[in-house]
């Protein structure tokens, strides 16, 4: 890996360096909350920011997108262009990179390869950026704490400093366009790797880091805790919403007004939702909130696992925030550790 | 305007009335509101009755009847009967029709409302007096366009899915979710009270995105978990019988098919 050093001064130049050549996506404060949104003013982003209300994860796959459209009377396709604004999502942390990088499991998978999601990958450059953790976060347990690959450029706070990870090219020639890049001293690899260890050190230890969950998972399978969980679940999908990795999706044809002509869309959907495992006939194969819960924290902390080697759950904690009733897989693995795990 | 769909000769357009029942008609304005699309709507179809548009009387024969209002009088009741005994589709659009919406609000005591407002007896005008219900509960409905007033653009999708078929499903998963999309932060956080917790989505949140709490006007979702929602409530300083109390201005019809359970 290439290192690189530039002041944290010079943090606007870089911002306005891409600015001239895509749209910049960053943190900025709304409310009590950050979200990630277009940004105009490179001022306007809050690199501090604790973790955003919902994940970048609309800039690869938006909540309603339109695959292709169509003319209902010839009975033909009509456009199926995808155009994607050259974008950075400036500020992402390690845990929505490796969030990202499921995703690219899916929907890169060569059997069946997305040509929307890859539209938005393939005009989309992270910057990642170092973080503390907050309450709820626990990318630790899920081996997410650092991003590996995913990213183009990821910035360590190292004082009044950013080491500088690079990871391609194109982010390189801008870096070093913009700023008066340096080498990495052996004093700064002493920083990055103070920063790390405050990093580690700062993690809520009330959360339990369970080993052993697939064999966990089943094992309590049937027990009580999934009819409690489900008896307060509200069905509002809001953790799905806010989560970097749920990825599934309905497909619908909405037609234009005066019905000639309409469009095919992708919207979000989410095993949360009442619906979701309904079939055509009306049977349902998770009829009740506990199967639902249940099912999605499964997939979550299991099921990807078993097939991808990694958990599908990145440990932001969003879903933690973003639950009015506190269901979440911190819930999980505290059950599992009173369970003596 | 999009490109309006076109029948072959021999063929006609499907015939479409648009009855009227205790509301405030404010759903079928907000379809004149369109104007933009309006033209496009109307001309797939014969919009043989609509009282908002021309006094011609309704037709014997359609094909589908449009319903807005809920149903207060034994006289209602009788046309919405007909109306599904004519039509091979029936559509309720609002929170009157889909829920008993504000007319609902008698149902709990009709005689004592009745007795507040009119005295001995209601007048003649009235018709006879029944506990207001939303269409559901007199005929079948084939489709609901929720909301107080309906969003317009989702009539016409609701009414192009009635002529030709679609492949929406509609959900029972509550608004929070929704407005989680909308990323602006929960108005329990900010002190207020908000029936998103137990109202069927499908609206896009558009009240919360605003600054304002959602009232439960999509109807209460037949998933919905009121005990959860009363916790949710208390737990950020609410007297939970609050949550209730809210309820009873669109769902005080469906609260109390609950209630008899």
């Amino acid at each position: 890996m290439l290192y690189r050093v530039i002041d944290k001064g010079e943090l606007p130049a870089l911002v306005n360096a891409f600015m001239e050549r895509y749209e910049v996506v960053a943190p900025v404060k709304r409310g009590s909350k950050y979200v990630f949104a277009s940004v105009a003013d490179a001022a306007d982003i809050q690199l501090d920011y604790p973790t955003t209300a919902a994940s970048p994860k609309k800039y690869f796959m938006p909540a309603r997108e339109t695959l292709f459209e169509f003319d209902a009377v010839a009975n033909e396709v009509t456009d199926f262009a995808e155009e994607v604004r050259p974008r950075v999502l400036f500020g992402v942390h390690a845990c929505d990179i490796n969030g990202i990088l499921n995703l690219n499991r899916v929907f890169e998978d060569p059997r069946y390869p997305d040509p929307y999601y890859a539209a938005h990958k393939n005009a989309t450059l992270i910057v990642g950026v170092s973080c503390m953790p907050s309450e709820f976060c626990f990318c630790n347990l899920m081996d997410s704490e650092e991003a590996r690959p995913g990213y183009d450029l990821f910035l360590t706070d190292i004082g009044d400093k950013y080491l500088v990870s690079i990871g391609s090219v194109v982010a390189a020639n801008i870096l070093e366009g913009a700023c008066d890049v340096r080498d990495a001293t052996d004093e700064d690899r002493i920083a990055f790797r103070a920063t790390t260890r405050a990093r580690q050190d700062a993690f809520n230890d009330s959360i339990p880091d369970v080993q052993e969950i697939p064999m966990l998972m089943d094992a309590f399978h049937e027990d009580g805790f999934w009819d409690e969980l489900g008896g307060r679940c509200l069905s509002c999908n809001a953790c799905a919403n806010v989560c970097p990795t749920c990825y599934c999706f309905d497909i619908r044809d909405t037609l234009d007004p005066g019905a000639a002509t309409g469009r095919r869309e992708r919207v979000w959907d989410a095993c949360t939702s009442p619906q979701f495992a309904m079939v055509a006939g009306g049977h349902n194969f998770r009829p009740t909130p506990a199967e639902r819960v249940r099912h999605r924290m499964y997939h979550k902390l299991n099921g990807f696992l078993s097939k991808h080697d990694r958990s599908l759950c990145v440990g932001c904690g969003r879903c933690a925030i973003a639950c009015k009733v506190d269901i979440s897989p911190i819930e999980v693995l505290k059950f599992f550790d009173r369970k003596g795990a | 305007m999009g490109e309006i769909r076109t029948f072959a000769e021999g063929e006609r357009a499907p015939r479409v009335v648009l009855i009227g029942l205790a509301s405030c008609f404010g759903c079928q304005i907000n379809i004149t509101n369109i104007e933009e699309h309006l033209l496009a709507v109307l001309g797939q179809i014969d919009m043989a009755y609509w009282q908002l548009t021309s006094s011609a009387p309704m037709p014997d024969e359609f094909d589908v009847a449009v319903i807005e209002g809920a149903v207060t009088t034994e006289e209602a009741a009788e046309t919405v009967r007909r109306a599904r005994e004519r039509a091979q589709c029936v559509i309720a659009i609002g929170a009157c029709a889909a829920t008993g919406g504000i007319p609902g609000m008698a149902s709990d005591d009709l005689p004592g409302h009745v007795a507040a407002v009119y005295g001995e007896a209601a007048p003649e005008a009235c018709g006879s007096l029944r506990e207001p219900v939303p269409v559901s509960a007199v005929i079948d409905v084939d489709y609901t366009v929720n909301c107080c007033p309906i969003d317009p653009m989702e009539f016409v999708r609701v009414l192009d899915a009635a002529l030709y078929g679609s492949n929406y499903l509609p959900v029972t998963s509550v608004l929070c979710g929704e407005c989680s999309r909308n990323e602006q932060g929960c108005l329990y956080q900010r002190g207020q009270m908000c029936l998103g917790l137990v109202t069927r989505a499908g609206c896009g949140a558009k009240c919360p995105a605003l600054g304002r709490a959602c009232n439960g006007c999509a109807g209460l979702s037949p998933d919905a978990n009121v005990a959860s929602a009363r916790y949710v409530a208390e737990k950020r300083g609410f007297n939970p019988a609050r949550i209730d109390e809210a309820l009873e201005m669109f769902n005080t019809v469906q609260l109390a098919a609950e209630g008899e359970e």
